[in-house]
C-alpha cells in the first residue's frame, strides 16, 4: 500500500503563533526565558533552544521534526537551565502529559510555568531523515496512538483547526500483541537480543523527563546495586529496573526510544506496563496532576489475586 | 620513501570465498551485518551475513577496544584470595572487513593513545593480529563530513587493503602493507590483474574543509567563553555521541563481582557523564554539560593535538546523527573555524 501523505501545513501558522506569544511574554516579563525548537545546520533538522531574549523569538519554529520532547529540562536533574521564576515551554500533547505527571509528583508547580500547546498532527520517526515528508510510512509510531493530538489545559494554544486523523493501523498495539503471543522462552530471547546491543550511554535516561533523580541507583558503585558494565547481566538489570520504575508514569513521549542508538525498542516495555496499569487499576498516567500514583498507593479494590 | 602499493582485482563472488575460506580457517571475520535490526560490526559466521551498504551504527574501534572485557579475574577461598590475568595471547587473528575510510583512519589514532607512555596489551595485541580492509564509500549523508577533517570517502589511512567498488560488481584492491599484501599472495587465485572497469562515484560530502589550525588557535586561547553556554546548555549528559566515535577512547575500569569471586572489567566511559570527573571529594570540575562538552571539542581539536600532533575526529557523523538533541559537531567547527 502507498504511504499516505498527511497534511501538516497547520505547522505554519503554529510557528508563526508561537514566534509572536514568545515575544509578548518575555518582553512582557511574565516569563524569563522559553524552551522551544529551533532549526539545525542539517537540512530540516530541529533541536531545543532556550529563548531569554524577546528578539530571538523568531528563531522558534514548529515542523514535524521537532521531536523533542522538551519537558525534560524543566527537571531538577537538569541544571543547567536557570530555574528562577515562571519558565515558557512549548509541548506537544504527548510533552504535556510528561509536565501533568511532573506536576503530580511535586516536581513542578503550574504557576511556575507558561505552557504553550501545540495542536499537532504527528512527527517524524527517528529513523527517518527529518527532511522527510510526513506521511503514514514516516510517522513516529507513537503518533498511531495519539489521543491527546489538541493540548488542554494550556495557557496558549495557537488558534488552528486540526485535520482529520488519518486511520493508519496501530504498531505499538500490534507488536506488544505479538510478543504476549510468545513462550516465555522465545519472548526472553527477543529481549536478550535487544539487550546485548544495549551500550548503556543512558541517552534514554538523560532525556526521559520522569529520570530525574540526581543519583541514579545504577550509576552506584559503593555499593554497587547493578552491574555498570554494557555485559548482559547489567544490561537486562538496567532496563527492567528503568521500565518499572516508569510504570504508571510513564505517558509515552516514547523519547527513550527515539533516542537509543542501538535501536532498542523500549517504548513497548513502556506501553506494556501501561497497558497493565489500565488493567490493574483502570489508570492512565498523563490526564489529570495526581499526587498518589497506582503504584504508591493501596486501596481495598487493589486487585490482590497474586497473593496465594 | 615510499613503498610500491600492490593492486589488484576482486570480484564479489571472490571476496565471499575468501571471507568464507579464512572463517573455516578459524580467523576471526568482523565485518558490517545487520544485528538484531542494527547494522553493526560484528563477527561473521558466514560472508552471505555481510552488508557493504549501511554505515555500521557503531565504529570499527570496537574489534580493538571492545565496549567491556575481562582484564583480571580474582576467587577467595578460606584465607587464599587468587588472581589470574587475561592471556592476551590467546586473542585471535582477525580479518575486519568492509571498513570505512572514517572508522579506519581513526584506527591509527587510537594506536597512539594506547602506545604512548603505558602500552595496552589488550589494545595492541588486537591490533598486531588484525588486518583491516577498507571499503570507499558510495554514501554518504548531509551528516558526513570526513573531507571537512582531511579524510576523504577513498582514502586508505589505516587500512593495509583497500577496496574501491567498481561499475561491474567487483572491486579494485591495493594493498599498502606487508599484512594486505599477504592477505593476496596467500590466495592469489581469488585475485585477478586490475580491470579496465570504472570506479563507482565516490560519495564526497558537502561540507566545506575546516581550517584546522585556526580552529585549535582559537581553542588555546578561548576555554573560558560564552560558545560553551549557547552550545551545549541543552546537552542531556548521556555517552551516545562518545560511544558511536570511532576515536573517542576514554574507559572505567571496575570490579564486579561477589566476596568470593569476580572480575575486573575496563568499559567504555564518556566525557559527556556527571560522573566522569566526579571527585571522592564530591567536588567536580566539570560540573555542568557545557563544560563537559567543552571537553570534548578540546580533546578532539586541541589537547590530542597538542600530543600527537592530529585531530581525533575523522568526520564519520556518527554523533551528529544520534545526539538526541541535535548538538553538531561539525556546525560547531564551523562556527568555531569563522571566528
Amino acid at each position: 500500500m502507498d504511504a499516505q501523505k498527511i497534511d501538516t501545513s497547520i505547522y505554519v501558522a503554529v510557528t508563526e503563533a508561537i514566534r509572536n506569544e514568545a515575544e509578548r511574554i518575555i518582553s512582557e516579563g511574565e516569563v524569563y526565558a522559553i524552551v522551544g525548537y529551533t532549526m539545525g545546520r542539517r537540512k530540516a533538522s530541529v533541536q531545543p533552544i532556550i529563548v531569554s531574549d524577546a528578539s530571538a523569538a523568531i528563531k522558534l519554529i514548529f515542523t514535524p521534526a521537532s521531536l523533542n520532547n522538551l519537558a525534560v529540562y524543566l527537571t531538577k536533574a537538569k541544571k543547567e537551565i536557570p530555574k528562577n521564576g515562571k519558565i515558557g515551554i512549548v509541548v506537544k500533547g504527548c510533552d504535556l502529559k510528561a509536565l501533568v505527571g511532573l506536576m503530580g509528583e511535586s516536581q513542578l508547580k503550574r504557576e511556575e510555568l507558561y505552557i504553550i500547546g501545540v495542536p499537532c498532527v504527528g512527527v517524524l520517526a527517528s529513523t527517518v531523515q527529518p527532511s522527510r515528508e510526513l506521511t503514514s510510512e514516516s510517522i513516529a509510531p507513537k503518533c498511531l496512538e495519539c489521543d491527546v493530538r489538541m493540548p488542554v489545559g494550556c495557557d496558549f494554544v495557537p488558534n488552528v483547526s486540526l485535520p482529520k486523523k488519518p486511520q493508519i493501523d496501530a504498531k505499538y498495539a500490534s507488536e506488544i500483541a505479538r510478543l504476549e503471543s510468545l513462550t516465555p522462552a522465545e519472548r526472553w530471547n527477543y529481549w536478550k537480543e535487544q539487550f546485548s546491543k544495549c551500550i548503556k550511554c543512558y541517552a534514554c535516561r538523560q532525556v526521559c523527563p520522569f529520570c530525574f533523580c540526581e543519583q541514579c541507583l545504577c550509576d552506584r558503585n559503593k555499593p554497587q546495586m547493578v552491574e555498570t558494565t554494557p555485559r548482559p547481566a547489567g544490561n537486562t538489570a538496567w532496563h527492567i529496573v528503568r521500565a518499572m520504575h516508569l510504570a504508571g508514569r510513564c505517558a509515552g513521549c516514547a523519547e527513550c526510544e527515539r533516542v537509543c542508538p542501538m535501536d532498542i525498542p523500549l517504548n513497548l516495555l513502556n506501553r506494556k506496563m501501561a497497558k497493565e496499569l489500565k488493567e490493574l487499576f483502570d489508570y492512565e498516567a498523563g490526564f489529570e496532576v495526581n499526587d498518589k500514583g497506582p503504584l504508591a498507593t493501596f486501596a481495598d479494590k487493589d486487585d490482590q489475586s497474586f497473593i496465594r | 620513501m615510499k613503498r610500491e602499493t600492490m593492486q589488484t582485482y576482486i570480484t564479489q563472488n571472490n571476496l565471499n570465498a575468501l571471507l568464507d575460506s579464512l572463517i573455516e580457517a578459524g580467523v576471526r571475520v568482523v565485518a558490517p551485518r545487520i544485528s538484531a535490526g542494527t547494522p553493526l560490526y560484528e563477527p561473521l559466521s558466514n560472508s552471505a551475513e555481510m552488508v557493504m551498504d549501511q554505515l555500521p551504527r557503531r565504529s570499527a574501534k570496537e574489534a580493538f577496544f571492545p565496549v567491556c572485557e575481562d582484564i583480571m579475574s580474582y576467587k577467595k577461598e578460606g584465607q587464599q584470595v587468587s588472581l589470574t590475568d587475561i592471556d592476551p595471547s590467546r586473542f585471535p587473528e582477525t580479518v575486519m572487513v568492509g571498513v570505512r575510510p572514517c572508522d579506519a583512519a581513526a584506527i591509527p589514532v587510537l594506536d597512539a593513545v594506547f602506545s604512548w607512555d603505558y602500552k595496552d596489551e589488550f589494545f595492541l595485541e588486537r591490533r598486531r593480529k588484525t588486518t583491516i580492509i577498507g571499503l570507499a564509500c558510495t554514501t554518504a549523508d548531509d551528516a558526513c563530513f570526513c573531507t571537512a577533517v582531511g579524510i576523504s570517502p577513498s582514502g586508505t589511512k589505516g587500512s593495509d587493503l583497500f577496496l574501491t567498488p567498481l561499475e561491474d560488481g567487483g572491486y579494485a584492491c591495493e594493498a599498502f602493507t606487508e599484512k594486505g599484501e599477504a592477505l593476496i599472495t596467500g590466495n592469489s587465485l581469488l585475485f585477478s590483474e586490475a580491470t579496465s572497469s570504472k570506479s563507482l562515484p565516490i560519495a564526497e560530502p558537502e561540507s566545506e574543509t575546516f581550517d584546522l589550525k585556526k580552529v585549535k588557535s582559537w581553542l588555546d586561547e578561548h576555554f573560558e567563553d560564552p560558545l560553551w553556554d549557547g552550545i551545549a546548555v541543552r546537552c542531556v549528559g548521556c555517552g551516545a555521541c562518545a560511544f558511536v566515535c570511532p576515536a573517542c577512547h576514554c574507559f572505567d575500569i571496575v570490579d564486579e563481582g561477589t566476596e568470593k569471586a569476580g572480575k575486573r572489567r575496563k568499559n567504555w566511559d564518556a566525557c559527556g557523564f556527571w560522573k566522569f570527573t566526579h571527585h571522592a571529594s564530591g567536588h567536580n570540575p566539570r560540573d555542568l554539560q557545557p563544560k563537559r562538552y567543552r571537553n570534548r571539542i578540546m580533546h578532539k581539536f586541541k589537547y590530542y593535538d597538542d600530543k600527537f600532533g592530529q585531530t581525533l575526529c575523522t568526520g564519520c557523523g556518527r554523533c551528529v546523527r544520534i545526539c538526541p538533541v541535535g548538538i553538531d559537531i561539525a556546525a560547531i567547527v564551523e562556527e568555531i573555524s569563522k571566528k
